[in-house]
Formats: C-alpha cells, structure tokens, sequence
C-alpha cells in the first residue's frame, strides 16, 4: 500500500515539533527518514501510530484519507509500528506477545487459541526468515530477538506498511544486517517500511528514497544513488542557528578528569560504555558528540557517583572516585549541570532559593548542622539570581513557574557557586532560547578560562562545535574519535555521530 | 482585595469539599430516614419538609455538641458558678479533646506524605505508643509523677518510633511496599497489645476485659480547673508539636532533605541526598508522632490502656493530612475540625439518636472530594487553577 | 560499508544485582532452614515419650473415628529432617532450588508436632480443624481473588475490607425483606459492582491516588454499614434476620470415609469458592480476558500500543472484583453470624490481601494461603477449646507477619504485577 502524509504539523506548548511535514512512500519500497534528536521523528510516528491527532494536515493511504482516533484505528488501516522502546510484555511468552490485541479465540469463554496462534507464529517466523523461539518467554530473550518479536507482532496482523523506529539503537552490527535482510525481503513481499534513524550508511544501504528531518521540517528528499553521506550529513545537522560565542584558545594544563577502560551498565543490564578512556584538562573543553542513547547517559552518570561503575578507573584530580557517593564526588568540585533538568536537576514545587542550595544545603553558611539559615539562603541565591541574570520575581517563587531558560540559569548557577574543578554538562542548553544557549556557553567557558576541567556531552552538533576545544564521538557505547577543533568540522563529526569512520 | 482573594483561593477546594460531604451525608440521612420516607404515599410535601427539618435539627444539636450552646454560657456568665462554667464549657473543650490525638496522628501522616511515603500504619503507631506508655508508667510507678510522666511519653514516643520504623526500614532497604507492610503491622500492633494486657504487670486483675490498671498516677495535668473538664496539657503539646514539625519540615536540613525527596525523588538523589535515609527519618518521625498521640491519649484522655484507646486515628489521619494540604497548620485546623464533629457527632447521637457513625461516612467523603479537586471544581463550576508547571514537551518524552 | 566496531552487546554474560542477591539470599535461607531443623531436632529428645492422637471422623460427628496415633518425638523429628536436608539442599544448590517446595514439605510435620506437643495426650479433631479451616478460608480467598483481578489489570485495591461490610450489611436487609434468601448474595454483589465502579471512576477518570481511593470507601463503608445498622437494624430487627444460607451435603460425595465431611458437607460458599478458584485460574491464564488482562498490569503500554483500551479493561476488573468481594461480604452475614453486626469482617478483608501476596498473586496460591491462615485460626480455636493455655494473638499475627516477610523478600520474593497502582498514560 502507499502511504502518504501531507502538510502534517504538530504543536506541543513551547514546541513545534512537526512543521508542514509531507512524506511518501510507495508499495514494496523502503522510506528512509533520517534525522537527529528532535527533528521530530517520534513525534510523526506516533501521529501514524495514532497515539497523537495531528493539529492539522492528512494521512492517505493509498489515495484515501484515514483519521485514527486510537492505536487500533491504525493497526486496522494496515500500519504496524515496531517501537524503539519495545512493547512486549516481560513475562509473556513469545505467542502470548506476539497474538496480544489479536488474539485468535474458541470457546464460549474466550479461551485464547493458543495453538493457531503458535501456528501462525511458527508460519510466518520461517516465511520471512525470523528465528523466535515462540515458546520463550520475552525477558529471558537477547533484544535482538526481541525485535523480531515486534516484526513478528507487526506481520500477525497483516501489516502492509510496517514503521522501524530507530530499529538498530539496540541491535549489534551483526543483528543489524539480519535486520537489514528481513526488510529487503518484507518489501520484495510488497510491504511498504519506513524505516527512521539517524545512522546515514544505514539510509545509504537501506532505503529506496530517503528524507530528511531538521528541526520538525522536512530538510529534503533524495536518492541514495544520487547523494553522497556528505550531503546527507549536511541536510541532518544543517546550520539553524548560528552560535556565536567567542573564546580564547584553551590552555590546557594538568589531568583533572581521566578515564581509564571506564566501563558502566544500562539499567537493564547490557553495556552501555564499553571500555572508554579519556582525559580532560584543567583549562579545556572537551565536548562529547553523539546521538541520544549511544551511553552519554550512563558515562556522565557514573563520573558523578550516580551510576555503579563495571570496571576501569575514574580518577579527579588524582582520586579514585568511581563507585563513591553523589555528594563525595560533589564535594570534590565537580559540578553537575544533569541532562533533564525538570527531572534530574530542579525541584519544580520549591523555591528559586532552595533550588539554588539543593547540593550545598549541608554546607556553611547555609546550614548550621541542624538549622538552615534562611538569611544566608535568601542572601546567596538573590546573589546567584543577580549574578547569573535570572528573570524571577522572587526567590521565593517556585521554580517551576520560571522559564526554561531561567530554569537551567538556576542550575548553573547553583553548581558554580561553589569551587569548581571540573564541570560536567549534559545537555546544557537544550530547549532553550538563543539568548540562554549563548549566556551559559559563556559562563561555561568563563570556567574554563578560570582553571576548570569540562566536559561537555551534548547531541547538539552546533554546541559541540562551538564549545569543544577538542570534540569526542560516541557511537555505541564507544568514543570513535577525537577530533581537535579545527579539524572538528561538521561533516567529519555528522560522519562520526552516524557511525562512518 | 485581591490579595485577601489570593490568599483565600487555597482554601476554596477544602471548604467546598466539606460542604459537598456534609450536602451527601444528608441524603443519606434523608435517605434512612424510615419515619418521613413511609409518609411519602400519603403526605409527600410534609415527609419532604420533615425530613429537611430533621437534617436541619441534627446539624444544629452537631454544631451545639461541638461548640457550646450559647444561652449555657449566657447563664455561665449570669451565674458565675463553676459547674454553670462546667456545663457551658464541656462541649467545646471535649471538641478539643476529640482533636488531640488527631492532630499527633495527622501530623504524623503529613509528615510521611511530605516524603511521599504513604504510611497508613498510623493506627499501629498510635496503640503501640500507648501501650509503651502504660509500660514505662507502671514500671516508673513511685517515682515523683512529672519523672514518671516525662519518661512515660518518652515510652510512648520510641514504640511508635520503631514501629514505624520497621516499614521505612524495609521500604528503603528491600522496596517492600509501605502501604502492604503498614497495613499489616496495624494488626500485629493490635494483637501485641492483646497480648501484653494478658499480663499480670498490666492487667487490671477485677476486669474481665483485657484492659490495664488504671494510669491516674501519671494523669497528664488538667488546662482548666474545673471538675469534669477533661481538657489536659496534651492538646497544648500537640499545638507545639505542631510548630515543631512545621520548624522541623521548613527550617532545618533534615526536614529539606525529606520535603527533596518528597517532591522530587531523582533530583534529590541527583543533589547528594540520601533517597533511603530519608525514608526511614521520615517513617521514624511519622511513627514516633503518632506514638506520642497514643501516649497522651491513655494517660490524659483516657485511664486505661486498651484496643479502645484508639478509634481509626491513624485512618482519620489520612484525611486530616490531604486536608490540611500536608502543611502543619492545615492539618491543626483539619484535626480541629473533625474534633469538632466527632464531639459534636456525640451530641447529635444524644439530641436525635442519629448514630454518631454518620460522622465517619462524612469524613470519608470528605477525602474523597479533598483528593478528587477536579471533581468539586466541576461540580461548582471554578476555574481551574493555573498550570505551576509548563511541561517541556520534547521528542522522546511520549510512548 | 557497515559500523562494525562495536562488539557484540549480546555476548556479553549478564550477572545482574539481582540474580547475585537471589542467590545471596538462597545460602542465607538454606542455613536458616538447617538451623531450624536442627532446632527441630533437638525438641525431639524432650517429648520422645508423649503419645499424639490425631482423629479423622468417617461420617458423622461424633461417629465412627479413624485415627493416626504416634509419638511427638517422631514429628520433630520428621519436622527437623525435613527442614534441614531442604536447608542443606539450598545450600548446595542455590536459587534454583523452589524453597516453597520444601517449606510445604516440613510445613505440616512442624504443625502436628508442635500441636502433639501442646495437646499433651488429648486427640486433636482433624476434620473438625480442616472444616473450620476451609470456613474462615472462603471469605479470605474471595478477597483474595478480587484484589488479585485487580493487581492483575495495574489497579491496587485496599478496599475489600470495606467491599465485605457493604456485601454482608445490603445481603442481610435484602435477604430479609424479600425473605429469598438468593436475593441477599444478588443484592451484594450489585452493590460491589457499584463500588468497584466507584473507585475505578475516582481513580482513572479523577486521578485520586488509589490507595486514597481505597481509603475512601473502606472509611465509608465502615460509617455508612454502622449507621445503617444503629439508625435502622437495631431498631428494625425484622429487616436483619435474614433467611440463612444453610450447608448442603453433596450427594454421594458426602459419603467418602474421613474426605466427605471436610470437603462436601459444607456451605455452598465453600464450592462457589473452588469453582471460582478453577474457573478464574482458566481465565486468567488461559483466555483472551486473562491474557489482556495481565498485560495492562505488567505493561499497559505494550496493551494499548495494540489497540487494547486499557482504561475499559481495568473499569471491568475492578467491578469484577467489587462483584467478587461484595458476594462473599453476604457470607458474613448469610453464613456465620445470620445477621449483620457491626464492623463484623473485622480485618478479613487486610487477611485477603495478605493472602494474595502470599499465594503469589494466583487464584490457587491464593486459596492455599487462606487455607494456612484458616488453619491458623482453627488451631487457635482447638487450643482454647481444649484449655491449651497458648496466646490466640501469636497465631492471630501468622498472616500478616508472612506478608511482611514475603514483600519484603527477606524469604524469596514472589513477583507481584509491575504496573499495579500506577496509573496508566496513553500516549
């Protein structure tokens, strides 16, 4: 069946995640739609999904227009979704998984029919190549099989356009070129699949047409035979806005943070950081590229005591700290700007002032062993609102009233309140304002010319390429290269960041 | 003007959740009412406005049993004597009796809620505060009364302590659910304290209920000296421990780590704070309240230890403390008012013989708008209230 | 033209904390148990010489008897043997080993040694211990399935205490003013209905926490049950004598020697109880129902993303569940005490969910769990029959001291639902 989606747009406060989006893609052919974090992918996929209504614009399928209300609006229309976070039930077995909304049924109690169902499993495992044990329950299976078992769910139902969401995020190269097979084969059996990534040889090898995502737009629509990854590199990432932060040439002096075969664990268990080895200056930045997902996560949370640390060291300035405390580490001078700052950084319901002392609470003069000093408090945040240009009425207003901005303002400015050693930023500017982006980048590099160690891990080319003295890639729990600024381009990093090199 | 509408914006929700629950409990009166309801064949009008009426009368003997009646203190002020004082005075001060050990039980809860820890073991807390009361009063007993007194709350204090913190304890070590682990030590609590009154060293020997010797040599000291008053100094402590917990809760290190982890588990843990440790103070603090409520309770309200001492204080709590919004003055005001109509439930019970349990199903209710405010809003058509929090919608923050 | 550094993320052998704290926990238990059996063993030399009477009746009360006679010493001593070789077994091992398998196993030798031991020579009434066993068990493993529907579906649910007194206070007055004694059961299970709605409609459609929910209606149950009872009941007696549910002999069955008495001479609650027991493990696990059902607990996400409207399911099973509690609500007052009385499940409703803890969130765990506590209660009752001067709270505090020590995981964690008590977001 073809698929089409005119002039879809969708508004979320604060938000423009999908801008007039038009896609097509035709019966038995793959659409590659490539984009970074934030073009607005998951967003246009859950609208196909029906999860989302869009705000306006159509969705036509071959020729018709479809509204879906729900998720099993769409299952009906013919479009199967394979989720980047799997659906699947932990303890269900792989039948129980797979038939789950579908299920064949006999009996006047509904028995579920497990033997068709298994049956058909069985069936269309062999019939496309997919090796699932249909007996195996989900949690004990590798994700790789895992996946399949979302293919196979999305196949159950007769799917005649199947949508792969990142389907490689979790996937070892081996199981991506499997992954690759089954596609080719789905749409040589005339499946329509989109596949979305932000992995340019994987359009490349893929995909029959590709388009690109930037910024919730359409960046443009081309031929794998008539582009080059440069191209393609260039139309991801592209040039919205131009950062403009001057700095002075870095002096690096001695070691302050370094990574020695540092190796840490996903929440689920597999490796996120694989054996990473990496060392930070006092006087530098060192900015790590990537895509979401490929361990930045996991690596800025072992350095800062939040995460267990496998094996490997981690030392600051010359202290063994992998495994100690959040607060140890913090009290080393390590400041800590986190990647969600409503999530992980700030405390929405409290004050501007009591955000401003949420790691140094404990500390003179804010705290006298038993008491807090409001005075001090009040004095010192107004200090840091005033210092770091924070737009609050108050310190006492809840900081959740306070513009992102302001928000990630009150956070840096609480972790450079104190003696700072090395700084570790994730995400520092994200969702923020042109003003906001270029204020803290400049605060941050006021550290740097101060003597402080940074590190600075950011999915924002731009920010990477304007702050790093020298830019590191992460690519699958890995750093694949370290580039010096000015060999730091932004086609030689998009090449890295997609995993060419 | 719009600064007193600001400040009084708050308390909308509540108050028109007391009134929604008091507007049902009367249908239910209305509803049970077998009298008027037979009437309703022959006489419909007259079974309607009898019916209404007798809301009416139970609602006025409630607040005239929960406040005072005032011609008594008219002829208290005209005669002068003590027992005119006595009769005028009774009602509103049992009220405050009624209020005190909710106010240690409802502080105590608010504490745990503070620390989103749901510790429904209040009831627990409270009997086996009591009982630890009773046991370090008998066992001080010759000692001079204030040694004892202040040893016997102590007593109080340390078994509810503990007693809370053995959920926190598990919660923060093993992730055993609160809620499941409360619950069930409510009934171990009870069958302790079954089982201690089978002993000689409390059992009151020429009572054929378990029930304890009598505690009057520790009697918490009489606020008013007028006989058959029994407004004791506990409703002043409960006042101050009150301020205590708000001082503890807002103006200390400890109580910022607790009210941390309360609003914002990861950002705590982010900051240094210790996600565990502030479980158990805060269970541990919620369950020593809660037994100080129960150590005051047997030795000012009442005598004797036994199951009666409590009646769902710790249940009662639960409301008090989505009442008072979790904030300590809130939740004195909530204690008083349900102290209010418990007390006054009794005079309603005496003046109509409408049974005093209506009460319960009103405080029930009352959770239930207090917890549901988007409920009261659309049934008084309010506005909402303003978002305090744009959400950051953000790719990936879907599915 | 490939990615190919990365290594193979799958090769990797994943130890995860927990499998290492299970197996942690499996040595820690295996020395308890051989410690425990060693204990056992030593109570064995004590009363070696004490004679214990255990007796079944073949058919009527009072009848024909058959009966086990033996000697205390053996039962501690079968008791400490087979706690102590399941101790060492674990031991050897690890958390592969079912400790519950052998904790049934000893179990029961524990039991009659220490009830031998207690009685001191005077026979102990099996049937009559069983019988009372499976009556306190039915309203226990009722709760226990209706709270279990719940979980199941992602919705916690305290409220079956108060589910119980609304089922048996409605039972009573509708039984006795229609004087049908089928009405009453009919009437309960309208009211649970009515009250799962309820809270479903607090908790989805209003966002009220569900523990709070639950609160609700188990405080307003108790208020509205003792007003109904003290404004109207106790001054109408007329509409609280309700016709009572009365036992029923199962034909033939009935007549098996030393089994018919225990199992097929009782309340018709207790077979409603084992076919719901039957049919809702089929259905659970066997059916579409089920399979829907589970999901929206374990990972409602993975339901909806299908197409499953969660919200509609876990509306479903909490009406379900308030059908189920309201219905064994109307054995309080139908069965035991032929009348409603106030407050009068007293904490059975705590019990049941205690039970579905322990019986590891499956209807026949469940039903086992509520026969344990059963049979708790009737020993207690034994004992104090028999003028046994034991404390009836030690066995009072069984259930819900295993319930601690079972979510706590201190013996072997059972997995309860994921989702339960998390509201569920689409989208």
């Amino acid at each position: 069946m073809r698929l089409e989606l005119r002039e879809i747009t969708k508004q979320f406060p604060g938000v423009l995640a999908n801008d007039r989006i038009s896609i097509s893609a035709d019966r038995g052919k793959v659409l590659g739609l490539l984009g970074e974090n934030g073009a607005g992918k998951t967003t246009l996929m859950n609208i196909l999904s029906g999860l989302y209504r869009p705000d306006s614009g159509e969705i036509l399928i071959d020729g018709q227009a479809r509204t879906f209300t729900d998720p099993a609006d769409a299952i009906k229309a013919g479009i199967g979704m394979v989720h980047q976070h799997f659906m699947l039930v932990p303890v269900f077995d792989v039948v129980a998984s797979v038939a789950l909304g579908a299920e064949p049924v006999k009996g006047i109690l509904g028995s579920f029919d497990r033997a068709s169902a298994r049956k058909r499993v069985v069936e269309l495992s062999t019939q496309y190549g997919l090796d699932v044990d249909p007996d195996a329950r989900i949690e004990d299976l590798p994700v790789g099989v895992r996946q399949r078992v979302e293919i196979l769910k999305a196949l159950y139902r007769k799917s005649d356009i199947l949508v792969l969401d990142e389907p490689s995020a979790v996937l070892t190269p081996g199981e991506t070129e499997e992954l690759f097979d089954i596609i080719r084969g789905l749409a040589a059996g005339g499946t329509t699949v989109i596949f979305i990534t932000h992995k340019l040889n994987e359009v490349l090898e893929v995909a029959d047409t590709i388009t690109v995502l930037r910024r919730g737009r359409v960046a443009g629509t081309v031929l794998p035979a008539e582009t080059t990854r440069e191209e393609l590199a260039n139309l991801m990432v592209g040039r919205d806005v131009e950062l403009t932060v001057s700095r002075a040439p870095a002096k690096p002096r001695e070691v302050v943070l370094d990574l020695a075969d540092l190796t840490v664990r996903d929440d689920r268990g597999g490796i996120a950081v694989r054996g990473i080895n990496l060392q930070v200056h006092a006087g530098e930045i060192v900015a790590v590229a990537g895509v979401q997902g490929n361990g930045q996560t996991e690596l800025v949370e072992a350095i800062t005591g939040l995460r267990h640390v496998d094996s490997g060291t981690l030392t600051v300035g010359g202290e063994v700290v992998q495994n100690a405390t959040p607060r140890h580490v913090a009290d080393m001078g390590v400041a800590h700007i986190p990647e969600d700052r409503s999530r992980d950084g700030l405390i929405a319901n409290m004050t501007v002032a009591e955000n401003y002392i949420l790691d140094t609470y404990h500390r003179s003069p804010y705290s006298s062993g038993v008491r807090l000093n409001r005075k001090a408090i009040a004095e010192e945040a107004s200090k840091g609102v005033r210092e770091f240009d924070i737009r609050t009425p108050s310190v006492e207003t809840h900081v959740g009233a306070l513009s992102g901005g302001n928000q990630q303002k009150v956070i840096v400015a609480r972790e450079f309140s104190r003696p700072v050693k090395l700084v570790v930023a994730a995400q520092p500017t994200r969702g923020l304002d042109v003003g906001s982006i270029e204020y803290i980048h400049r605060r941050i590099i006021e550290q740097r010319d101060a003597g402080a160690a940074i590190l600075i891990v950011s999915t924002e080319l731009d920010e990477v390429l304007a702050l790093g003295d020298r830019v590191a890639v992460m690519y699958a729990g890995q750093i694949v290269g370290i580039l010096p600024s000015e060999q730091a381009t932004k086609e030689a990093v998009g090449m890295l960041m997609g995993g060419v090199h | 003007m719009s600064g007193l509408r600001k400040r009084l914006r708050p308390l909308l929700v509540p108050v028109l959740a007391v009134l929604s629950a008091f507007i049902v409990g009367s249908l239910f009166l209305m509803l049970s009412d077998l009298k008027h309801l037979a009437m309703i064949p022959t006489d419909p009008i007259g079974a309607l406005t009898g019916a209404m009426g007798d809301v009416i009368n139970a609602y006025r003997a409630l607040l005239l049993g929960a406040f005072g009646d005032p011609a008594k203190f008219a002829l208290a002020f005209q005669q002068g004597t003590p027992k005119a004082w006595t009769t005028a005075l009774r009602p509103i001060t049992e009220t405050l009796v009624a209020a005190t050990p909710l106010m240690f039980t409802g502080l105590a809860i608010a504490v745990s809620f503070r620390t989103s820890v749901f510790n429904i073991g209040g009831d627990g807390q409270f009997v086996l505060g009591a009982l630890g009361a009773s046991i370090v009063a008998l066992a001080f007993r010759g000692m001079p009364a204030p040694i004892t007194l202040v040893a016997a709350l102590a007593g109080g204090i340390v078994f509810g302590a503990l007693w809370g913190f053995v959920p926190g304890f598990l919660k923060a070590r093993t992730g055993a659910h609160e809620v499941i682990t409360t619950i069930m030590l409510n009934y171990v609590a009870l069958q302790i304290v079954q089982l201690a009154l089978r002993t000689d060293f409390l059992r009151q020997s020429t009572n054929s209920q378990p029930i304890s010797k009598v505690l009057d040599f520790v009697r918490v000291p009489l606020l008013i000296p007028l006989p058959g008053l029994r407004l004791h100094w506990g409703f002043i402590a409960a006042l101050v421990v009150a301020a205590l917990i708000s001082w503890f809760l807002f103006k200390t290190t400890k109580g910022f780590e607790l009210r941390s982890a309360g609003q914002n588990l990861t950002a705590a843990r982010y900051a240094g704070m210790s996600a565990g440790g502030s479980i158990i103070l805060a269970m541990v603090v919620s369950g020593a309240l809660a037994g100080l409520g129960g150590a005051f309770q047997v030795m000012g309200s009442v005598t004797q230890m036994s199951n009666d001492v409590n009646s769902g204080y710790g249940w009662t709590a639960i409301a008090l403390a989505l009442l008072g919004g979790t904030r300590p003055g809130g939740v004195v005001a909530a204690a008083l008012l349900f102290g209010a109509l418990n007390n006054g439930g009794h005079g309603m019970q005496v003046a109509t013989s409408i049974p005093l349990d209506l009460l319960v199903f009103i405080q029930a209710l009352v959770i239930m708008f207090v917890a549901a405010p988007d409920l009261v809003r659309k049934i008084y058509r309010l506005r909402p209230p303003k978002p305090e929090v744009v959400p950051a919608a953000t790719e990936g923050a879907s599915a | 033209m490939t990615a190919a550094t990365a290594p193979v993320t799958t090769g990797v052998p994943r130890i995860s904390a927990a499998q290492q704290r299970a197996e942690r926990m499996a040595r820690i238990r295996g020395i308890i148990f051989a410690v425990i059996g060693l204990a056992g063993f030593s109570f064995a030399s004590g009363s070696m010489g004490s004679d214990v009477t255990f007796r079944f009746w073949i058919q009527e009360q009072g009848g024909a008897a058959w009966e086990i006679h033996t000697a205390a010493g053996l039962l501690w001593i079968l008791a400490g043997v087979t706690t102590g070789v399941g101790g060492i077994y674990q031991l050897w091992k690890g958390a592969s080993v079912s400790w519950r398998r052998w904790m049934a196993l000893a179990l029961p030798f524990w039991i009659a040694a220490i009830i031998g031991t207690l009685l001191a020579g005077k026979p102990a009434v099996m049937t009559n211990l069983f019988g009372g066993s499976l009556e306190y068990a039915f309203p226990i493993a009722m709760g226990a399935f209706a709270a279990m529907i719940c979980e199941r579906s992602g919705m916690l649910n305290i409220a079956i205490e108060g589910k119980f007194l609304l089922g048996a206070c409605v039972a009573s007055i509708a039984a006795s003013v229609t004087g049908l004694v089928f009405v009453g059961p009919i009437a309960a299970i309208l009211v649970g209905v009515g009250v799962g709605w309820l809270m479903a409609w607090m908790a989805i459609r209003h966002r009220v926490d569900q523990i709070i929910a639950g609160t609700v209606v188990n405080f307003g149950a108790l208020g509205l049950t003792n007003f109904v009872y003290l404004r109207i009941l106790q001054l109408n007696t007329d509409i609280n004598t309700p016709p009572t549910v009365e036992a029923i002999k199962v034909p033939i069955l009935s007549q098996i020697p030393v089994l018919g008495p225990v199992f097929f001479s009782g309340t018709p609650y207790l077979y409603i109880a084992l076919i719901t027991m039957v049919v809702l493990t089929y259905m659970l696990f066997k059916t579409r129902w089920g399979l829907r059902l589970r999901a929206s607990g374990e990972y409602p996400n993975a339901a909806g993303t299908v197409g499953v409207d969660v919200i509609k399911i876990r509306y479903r099973a909490m009406m379900l569940a308030g059908a189920i509690a309201g219905f064994a609500g109307s054995y309080l007052s139908l069965h035991s005490a032929g009348s409603f009385q106030m407050n009068m499940s007293a904490g059975k409703g705590f019990i049941a969910m205690a039970a579905m803890i322990f019986g590891g969130w499956n209807p026949i765990g469940a039903f086992g769990a509520a026969l344990v506590f059963g049979f708790s209660d009737a020993t207690q009752t034994l004992l104090s029959s028999l003028g046994v001067d034991v404390p009836p709270q030690i066995l009072t505090s069984v259930p819900y001291l295993v319930t601690i020590v079972v979510v706590a995981g201190l013996v072997g964690r059972v997995r309860g639902p994921a989702m339960a008590g998390i509201p569920y977001e689409q989208g």
